[in-house]
């Protein structure tokens, strides 16, 4: 603050603006409302978070306490629940289940995320890149087509027996394939490559690039946030995906851990003593080894997903 | 200009087809006719049986001469899934061996398995061998299954087992208005009670109530007396204070009940001819004394039972929140002591030993299985229908195989789902090798056990799951049969119990076979499903007292008309002339 006296006009303006001790004075009014407001938030959050802590307790805690419905705060305070009901025990057991078969489905996930990622930014990519550009005429022919299937799809009948047909069941392409290109995400990526500079592109074409260098070496350099943000959409997409699984899928081997899940949370349900019996702990160690890695990027990612929304949205 | 003239031409174009469209759904012309099966079926040899390229016939084994292979679809539990071993050593391996028949198995998680099925079936992808069907209704009308009634005769123990027991009425439940029947059911020679209560006998004892004397012609009424009995201990010896239940239920809440109050209200409403909970389908029952089929949901005998459940509840024994927890809840408050009684069934007696064992300790508990209290019948609350989920065999395996092969299928079907040879492989194994008979009472040999079949063990961890390692005792075989068959695997309490319920209790009166249209059965549907809804919802606010029974009864009524519980009273009675 000293240095004040020594530095422009400008921004001695900005920093006595932005000077706490020179902030508009708040009334009682407003900070009881933000009280108000931040204590709401607060419990929204907790009761918003309350079952996935509670899910993480319950893998951590051993059979005999779970039996007992001795998982509760109340039983915590009256000592018994105590830390000698700690027991990792359930995540070995989960892990090792089988032939590790978890392990197995853990690794289809990240395979089919990978490749299902990596083919689905090249393919929408591309399809977008053209439709980016209103004086192709083609564009008006299919366009409507792409929008169309937005709204209207084959059904499920139509589209399994497609998948019989081209002998895609039981493959992992199977599992991928559906799920290539996501209209909703050209049309996003259509409209941020449209936001890209002409002169650019014509300034490439001069220097001699042909239509696909133009788009390799100038509009996808320049389309690194929604590319990145198309990465985590098409990630998350897949790593999330049960039901092409439970569709076209048969064999367990290929199975990705999320129908894994699904699969094993739906067979308590079901009227034999022995699903009744998988223990709730198992159950919540594999959702939770499941959400892990979307648990752990997403805070990390989150903004960009805003952004993602945002960064189609404006056009020149 | 020219562009909009064109799309109103197209949306005049859209909507003409649409009501075309519309117009030609006008339904099927099939009637519903009153149909007949016969009570014998006398079994047909094909002209050349003599030179058959298999051995078959009631006491033997079927066998083909050559090896073939049959599709099957398979419903895999996730709490017991298929592994290799059941193909190179398990079940599947066993049947090969007996029969020459190489089993080529399509399976599905159970969860998905009907829509899996459904989506194979209809793309033109079934299997030949469709098992674990409950409802075939939707397969009907595709013509992908064969209607199995005309075959039926080539199956000599299908044949033995249906004329021998009579279940020309059973069957005539499971028959379509074409006269024909699409699945090969499960049969039985009577139904055995599965669903009970069991209770903390040592608690009771304590109270002063001799359960074992009581239950014989015990009444509702008695049971809420001796209850009270029974928590007035409990209170006076500190095990629970006055404002706490000592009966929390599970198969009620939100979870397994489904929002209609599930087992308890289920096995409660049989004893007085209405249906509710687990049970309450579309409300209709057959009443035998008026001859016709009525909506027991507004009958006399569903106000007494609703006022006989509330009654638990009104005199704190019955905890409300029975209809909305958690089963681990229910299970967790029983095993710790909390509560002195809980729903049971066959299967769940040695879980439910094994975790008090290790919350109590062996000795510090006694539980028993009762026989279920009297309401306004005597009657037990097992099904009158003595048929299990059924296989169905795709039109598929007629094509592929031609007549003759098909026929030679439908004996390995007949040999491998209806003959004891079978049933005994398929439920416990090989004899000598997994399990022995000792005393006429199969066991399972020293290292091995199952919970499939109730014999979970608490060293299990050391000993071979039948059923986890090899496919024994599972779902997709395991039927009806006699009742030796059906019994042979229950021991102790739960066999006292079956015992007990047969002896004490009636059977209740099959219905007659109704076979709706179609038509007819989408209209009872679109009726049923806001008025169960209803009935449902008010069910439980009279159960819990939320609403009382003799004030509200009459609105409660009026908004079931107001559904049109008339509309599916008409329609059955048009169907039961």
């Amino acid at each position: 603050m000293s240095d004040i006296t020594n530095t422009a006009p400008e921004l001695r303006k900005e920093i006595h603006i932005h000077n706490p001790k020179n902030k508009i004075k708040e009334s009682a009014a407003y900070k009881t409302f933000t009280a108000c407001n931040f204590i709401l938030m607060a419990i929204i959050s907790l009761v918003t978070l309350f079952p996935f802590l509670y899910l993480i307790v319950q893998s951590f805690t051993s059979d005999h306490a779970i039996i007992a419905g001795e998982l509760s705060i109340q039983s915590f305070i009256d000592g018994k629940l105590t830390f000698e009901d700690f027991s990792i025990n359930t995540y070995i057991y989960v892990i090792t289940r089988n032939n590790h078969e978890f392990l197995r489905y853990y690794g289809n996930t990240i395979l089919y995320t990978i490749i299902g990622t990596v083919l689905s930014l090249f393919f929408s990519s591309i399809l977008a890149y053209p439709l980016s550009k209103p004086k192709l005429k083609v564009n008006k022919i299919l366009s409507p087509f792409i929008i169309f299937t937005m709204y209207f799809g084959g059904g499920l009948m139509a589209n399994y027996v497609l998948m019989l047909k081209l002998g895609l069941k039981n493959s992992m392409w199977g599992f991928i394939l559906p799920m290539l290109i996501s209209t909703y995400y050209v049309i996003l990526m259509r409209s941020f490559f449209m936001s890209i500079p002409k002169d650019l592109e014509e300034a490439g074409e001069i220097d001699g690039l042909n239509k696909f260098g133009v788009f390799w070496h100038i509009a996808r350099p320049l389309s690194t946030p929604i590319i990145a943000t198309m990465t985590l959409f098409y990630a998350v997409m897949y790593w999330n995906n049960w039901f092409n699984a439970k569709l076209y899928l048969q064999d367990k081997a290929k199975w990705p851990v999320a129908y894994f899940l699904q699969t094993i949370i739906r067979g308590a349900g079901a009227s034999d003593p022995d699903a009744q019996n998988m223990s709730a702990n198992i159950k919540s160690c594999a959702m939770v080894l499941t959400v892990l890695p979307i648990i752990c990027i997403y805070p990390f990612i989150q903004k960009y997903y805003v952004q993602g929304m945002m960064l189609g949205g404006v056009k020149e | 200009m020219k562009t909009t003239k064109l799309a109103k031409v197209m949306c005049v174009g859209l909507a003409v087809s649409m009501l075309s469209s519309l117009a030609a759904c006008n339904g099927t012309n099939e009637t519903s006719e009153t149909t007949t099966i016969p009570s014998q079926i006398e079994t047909e040899p094909t002209e050349t049986e003599e030179n058959v390229p298999y051995t078959y016939g009631v006491g033997k084994t079927f066998r083909a001469d050559q090896p073939v292979t049959y599709t099957m679809f398979f419903s895999d539990a996730s709490w017991y899934p298929m592994v290799d071993t059941w193909k190179t050593e398990g079940v599947f391996k066993k049947i090969e061996e007996l029969t020459n028949v190489t089993l080529d198995i399509k399976s599905y998680d159970s969860g998905d398995y009907m829509d899996q099925i459904t989506l194979d079936i209809q793309a033109g992808n079934a299997a030949y061998i469709i098992p674990k069907i409950y409802d075939d209704s939707k397969f009907v009308d595709g013509g992908a299954i064969v209607p199995i009634s005309d075959y039926v005769k080539y199956m000599p123990y299908y044949t033995e087992f249906y004329n021998k027991y009579d279940l020309s009425k059973d069957i005539q439940t499971i028959t379509r208005s074409n006269g024909k029947y699409y699945k090969l059911p499960g049969m039985k020679e009577s139904n055995l009670i599965n669903y009970s209560f069991v209770i903390r006998k040592d608690i009771w004892d304590k109270a002063g109530v001799d359960v074992v004397a009581l239950q014989k012609d015990w009444t509702w009424a008695d049971f809420l007396e001796a209850l009270k009995k029974v928590k007035s201990y409990m209170v006076a010896q500190g095990m629970c204070k006055e404002s706490d239940y000592i009966w929390s239920d599970l198969w009620c809440g939100n979870e397994s009940g489904q929002g209609s109050g599930g087992n308890l209200l289920g096995v409660m409403a049989a004893t007085y001819d209405v249906n509710a909970g687990w049970n309450i389908g579309n409300g209709m029952r057959y009443n035998k004394d008026q001859d016709k089929f009525l909506f027991s949901p507004v009958s006399d005998n569903y106000k007494e039972f609703l006022k006989t459940a509330n009654s638990f509840v009104e005199a704190g024994i019955l905890d409300p929140e029975t209809f909305t927890q958690d089963d681990a809840t229910a299970t967790a408050k029983y095993y710790n002591g909390k509560t002195a009684i809980m729903s049971i069934n066959q299967g769940q007696w040695a879980n439910y030993e094994q975790n008090m064992t290790a919350q109590l300790g062996a000795g510090n508990y006694e539980n028993y299985v009762i026989t279920m209290p009297i309401g306004s019948t005597r009657n037990s609350t097992v099904s009158p229908e003595r048929l299990e989920n059924g296989v169905m065999i795709s039109k598929k395996a007629l094509d592929d195989l031609g007549e003759d092969g098909f026929i030679q299928m439908l004996r390995f079907v007949d040999w491998l789902f209806y003959s004891h040879e079978a049933y005994d492989l398929t439920k416990w194994g090989v004899e000598g090798e997994h399990y022995e008979v000792v005393d006429g009472q199969k066991k399972l040999k020293a290292g091995f056990c199952c919970s499939g079949l109730g014999f979970g063990n608490d060293e299990a961890e050391s000993m071979t799951d039948i059923r986890l390692k090899w496919g024994y005792a599972g779902g997709n075989f395991w039927y009806g049969g006699t009742v030796a068959e059906m019994s042979d695997n229950l021991t102790g309490a739960v066999a006292d119990y079956v015992a007990r319920d047969a002896q004490d209790r009636d059977v209740p009166p099959l219905a007659p076979g109704l076979a709706p249209t179609p038509d007819q059965n989408e209209e009872i549907n679109l009726i049923a499903t806001p008025l169960i809804s209803n009935v449902n919802a008010w069910t439980l606010k009279f159960v819990t007292g939320q609403e009382k029974i003799d004030a509200k009864w009459d609105e409660y009524v009026k908004s079931c008309e107001a559904l049109n519980y008339q509309g599916l009273v008409d329609i059955y009675a048009q169907l039961y002339k």
